[in-house]
């Protein structure tokens, strides 16, 4: 008897379950919808700057496709492919400081990027200086080369993915027809919740890095590196163009630096340029 | 020798020099060959006499002397005979020679040729060639050498060195001759400490030293000098702007007369009125204009400048691999030819290269080098097939037409057939199939810029941590709380209608077992047996649709199993149904028969209402 009523109850509750998910999960497309295409189109005068500079660096002439990618630059917008196309005039102009500032600014924007990492090693084969880096642990390289596999936002869809997916199986481990089921699926909610909340720190640490702004490229051809803020203070090693260093403190017009390999020093903030 | 001799001899202003030396030297040797030489001045002073020489150093059966006419025929023609033998090692050989001596002087300033006398020697005629003389002014130092061989002093313009430059103005690679000479108007013993130029920025080569000093007579500005030539270069500028030649220096021991008394005497004036003494000279620094290349030149040029022509061949047409053969570039021309490179040849891949062998076949002259020069390519091609060796290609820079040339051979086409030998591979593990190389990286350059989707946009660039980020999360949590919400609800209401439902078949069943309870509880037994039979055939015809006539057993058990009723409902029914009707004919069996029946039936009818 008892039978009987379970399975007419579960029959019933089994459907008003799955049309509600399927209503749900339409719902939260439509919503999400806007989001994935949330980057607004630029204006047609951009675009029109875009398109005839890459013309114009596809005929050979960087200088002029430069002052147009320039414009762009100027007009507010920003994306790693114009940050690496001007890094690419810069670098054709034979300005490998400018070029190498560009390429790290791109990949900013998107570390994982496989050209720009390409470029930007040939860019650094000009700079003069050649400074050993400090190893590192191993796990935070891992860490690292996975989280620069895809850029913040990419990383953020998924995370987003995850986490619609992590309520879909809650509600099944809610109402899941039979107990097994729903023992798998709250482990399985748990996971992706866990996956979820990984890959949003991926998202969240590119951001950080990017809006930190605490490394910077020497401009300069040759700047001096000096023990104080002042131009009396001894000169402890001379940097070059193209060089990167990270910001620690600034005091005046001064900026202390420190270079790969832990050195530390005293720069004129006018030197660098801030990627 | 000979010939060193008669020059000095006829000079003049070394006759001394000549008598000292010639007591020593004379017929030391003569030529075998039979010849007719004429010995006069190139120069000379008007009012000046000189001698011409005519000589054969042979018997002449008949000398025919020239008539000169452009000159005063001061004395002569006079035969002189000058014999000799010798006898080295027991062996004898005899020379003659046979001179007949003009003395001349000149009528007039001018250029004037002395006809070619004829000879015959043993029914041969021999002729001499005709001599030039130039008459010049001069200061009358030439009359007076004599005197000028009395000054105790050699003033600088009596004895100096002389650079002299074919061209003052060339371009870079282009040849020029520069010649060291030295001229003297007094008598030099010998020669010390010679330093000649380095010629900085010049590649340079002798192609005259001479081995005897000879000295010609010349005119320098109207005075007439004995000059000798010590050394002839070409020289290849290989820089451009102005060049410097340094001086030429050296120390000529000059003989002059060392000024004795009134008192000397005949002996004294022959043994010892000479002394020498040192004198440095040194030539003035030239300078030399070398203009650059002009702009454009093509890619396989390589600093040749003349004018060449170039043919290239293989040494074989067709070859087995592994095999050897050459490459020859032949370039021939004038120029600094002695300077060219190996043309730079792209063998085809496969083929392995030795070092370009290089022959020089080129003379230097006056007109620089001229001649050819070889390049020979060894080569060895390691695979079968046919092969095109790219055209060779050599440019140089024709200094006539002021321009670039490039020469261009054919395309060489060589076909190379499989090893003969078989295994002379140098890789021993790759004997058999093709020779397979990686990928090499001619040069490396940046990456295309990206042209598809600019994804350009202003402000915030991240999603992560916007606005819509938030929103987003805000969505996803808040249509899970309402799904929740309404499948929550749903679980409730269900449970709900179970409920109800329950209690309506339980009332549906009571009411049609009212009548039934009441006789129950007066204890009626037949009365309760019909009212509960009734009742339950009441409830299944109203169930099934059917009329009470049309039920029948199995009518019921049919209508029931369609309706998919629980068999064993079915089959209970049907017992009770049984039950009302014996009851009506049997006596009650008492007990709690008719109770047991009639909860029998309540639940029967509720769990059939569900």
């Amino acid at each position: 008897m008892s039978s009987v009523f379970f399975s007419k109850f579960s029959n019933d509750m089994f459907r008003v379950n799955y049309m509600d998910m399927k209503k749900a999960i339409i719902g939260a497309l439509l919503v999400l919808l806007p989001f994935i295409a949330f980057s607004q189109a630029a204006s047609p005068k951009v675009s029109d700057l875009w398109e005839s500079a890459g013309e114009l660096y596809s005929k050979g002439n960087f200088s002029e496709a430069l002052a147009q990618y320039q414009e762009i630059e100027k007009s507010g917008h920003t994306s790693e492919p114009l940050l690496y196309n001007i890094a690419n005039c810069y670098f054709k102009e034979k300005q490998w400081g400018k070029s190498i500032l560009y390429y790290e600014r791109a990949l900013k924007l998107n570390p994982g990027s496989n050209d720009t990492q390409n470029n930007l090693k040939l860019a650094k084969e000009f700079a003069i200086d050649k400074i050993e880096e400090l190893p590192e642990f191993i796990l935070r390289t891992w860490i690292r080369d996975v989280n620069y596999m895809l850029s913040s936002n990419e990383w953020t869809y998924i995370s987003l993915l995850f986490f619609a997916l992590t309520a879909l199986l809650l509600l099944n481990f809610r109402y899941g027809p039979s107990s097994a089921v729903r023992k798998i699926s709250f482990f399985a909610s748990m996971f992706s919740l866990l996956v979820g909340i990984i890959l949003t720190l991926f998202a969240w640490s590119q951001r950080s890095s990017y809006n930190r702004r605490d490394t910077a490229i020497v401009m300069m051809p040759v700047s001096t590196v000096r023990s104080s803020p002042d131009g009396s203070g001894n000169t402890l090693f001379i940097l070059h163009e193209g060089t990167k260093v990270e910001m620690i403190e600034q005091l005046g017009s001064w900026k202390r630096i420190e270079l790969a390999d832990g050195r530390q020093g005293w720069i004129p903030a006018g030197d660098l340029e801030v990627i | 020798m000979i010939n060193y001799l008669d020059k000095i001899k006829n000079s003049g202003v070394t006759r001394r020099l000549f008598l000292i030396l010639g007591s020593f030297i004379a017929g030391v040797s003569l030529s075998a060959q039979t010849s007719l030489k004429v010995d006069a001045p190139r120069v000379v002073e008007s009012g000046e006499s000189f001698q011409v020489v005519f000589s054969v150093n042979a018997e002449p059966s008949s000398f025919n002397l020239p008539s000169i006419t452009d000159f005063d025929l001061l004395a002569g023609p006079s035969q002189s005979r000058m014999s000799s033998t010798q006898i080295i090692n027991g062996k004898r050989s005899e020379s003659i020679s046979i001179s007949y001596t003009y003395v001349l002087a000149p009528r007039s300033e001018g250029k004037f040729t002395i006809p070619s006398a004829t000879v015959v020697v043993d029914g041969k005629s021999y002729s001499s060639s005709p001599v030039t003389i130039e008459v010049v002014k001069g200061d009358g130092s030439a009359k007076s050498s004599e005197s000028a061989q009395t000054a105790t002093t050699v003033s600088s313009d009596d004895l100096f060195l002389k650079i002299s430059l074919s061209k003052g103005r060339v371009v870079k690679g282009e040849h020029l001759i520069a010649t060291v000479k030295l001229y003297t108007k007094v008598p030099i013993a010998g020669f010390e400490d010679v330093r000649f130029p380095s010629f900085n920025g010049f590649w340079s080569q002798e192609i005259d030293t001479p081995q005897n000093i000879e000295f010609v007579r010349e005119s320098i500005d109207g005075k007439i000098y004995n000059s000798a030539l010590l050394r002839r270069y070409m020289l290849l500028p290989q820089q451009s702007g102005t060049l410097t030649i340094d001086a030429a220096e050296m120390i000529c021991q000059v003989q002059i007369r060392s000024a004795g008394g009134a008192s000397r005497s005949l002996f004294d004036d022959f043994f010892d009125s000479y002394s020498t003494v040192r004198k440095r000279v040194s030539s003035t620094a030239v300078r030399v204009v070398v203009d650059p290349l002009p702009q454009g030149a093509p890619a396989s040029f390589q600093g040749g400048v003349g004018e060449f022509t170039m043919n290239a061949k293989l040494s074989r047409d067709s070859i087995n691999a592994n095999e050897a053969l050459s490459l020859i570039v032949n370039i021939s021309g004038t120029g600094n030819i002695n300077l060219i490179e190996a043309p730079k040849i792209a063998f085809p891949a496969g083929f392995e290269v030795y070092d370009t062998k290089i022959s020089d076949n080129s003379s230097k002259g006056s007109r620089g080098a001229t001649g050819s020069k070889q390049f020979e390519y060894p080569i060895i091609p390691r695979g079968p097939g046919e092969y095109t060796i790219p055209k060779v290609e050599f440019s140089f820079y024709d200094i006539a037409k002021k321009r670039y040339i490039t020469l261009f051979s054919d395309d060489l086409n060589l076909k190379v057939g499989r090893d003969a030998g078989g295994g002379s591979v140098s890789q021993p593990g790759l004997s058999l199939g093709v020779n397979r190389q990686a990928v090499r990286s001619i040069t490396e350059d940046i990456r295309y810029i990206h042209s598809g989707a600019s994804r350009l946009k202003k402000g915030n660039l991240f999603f992560f941590a916007s606005l819509f980020y938030f929103f987003a999360i805000l969505m996803i949590i808040s249509l899970y709380i309402f799904t929740e919400k309404i499948l929550s609800k749903r679980v409730e209401r269900n449970r709900d209608i179970a409920g109800v439902k329950n209690r309506r078949a339980n009332k549906v069943a009571r009411a049609r077992l009212k009548n039934a309870e009441t006789l129950l509880k007066q204890g009626i037994y037949m009365g309760f047996y019909e009212e509960l039979h009734r009742a339950l055939l009441g409830y299944v015809s109203d169930k099934l649709n059917l009329s009470l006539a049309d039920l029948s057993r199995d009518k019921i058990r049919e209508e029931l199993v369609f309706k998919k009723v629980d068999f064993g409902q079915i089959e209970e029914l049907l017992y009770l149904l049984e039950q009302c009707e014996y009851a009506r004919y049997a006596p009650d069996p008492g007990g709690g028969e008719m109770d047991k029946n009639y909860t029998k039936a309540i639940s029967l009818i509720s769990e059939m209402e569900l």
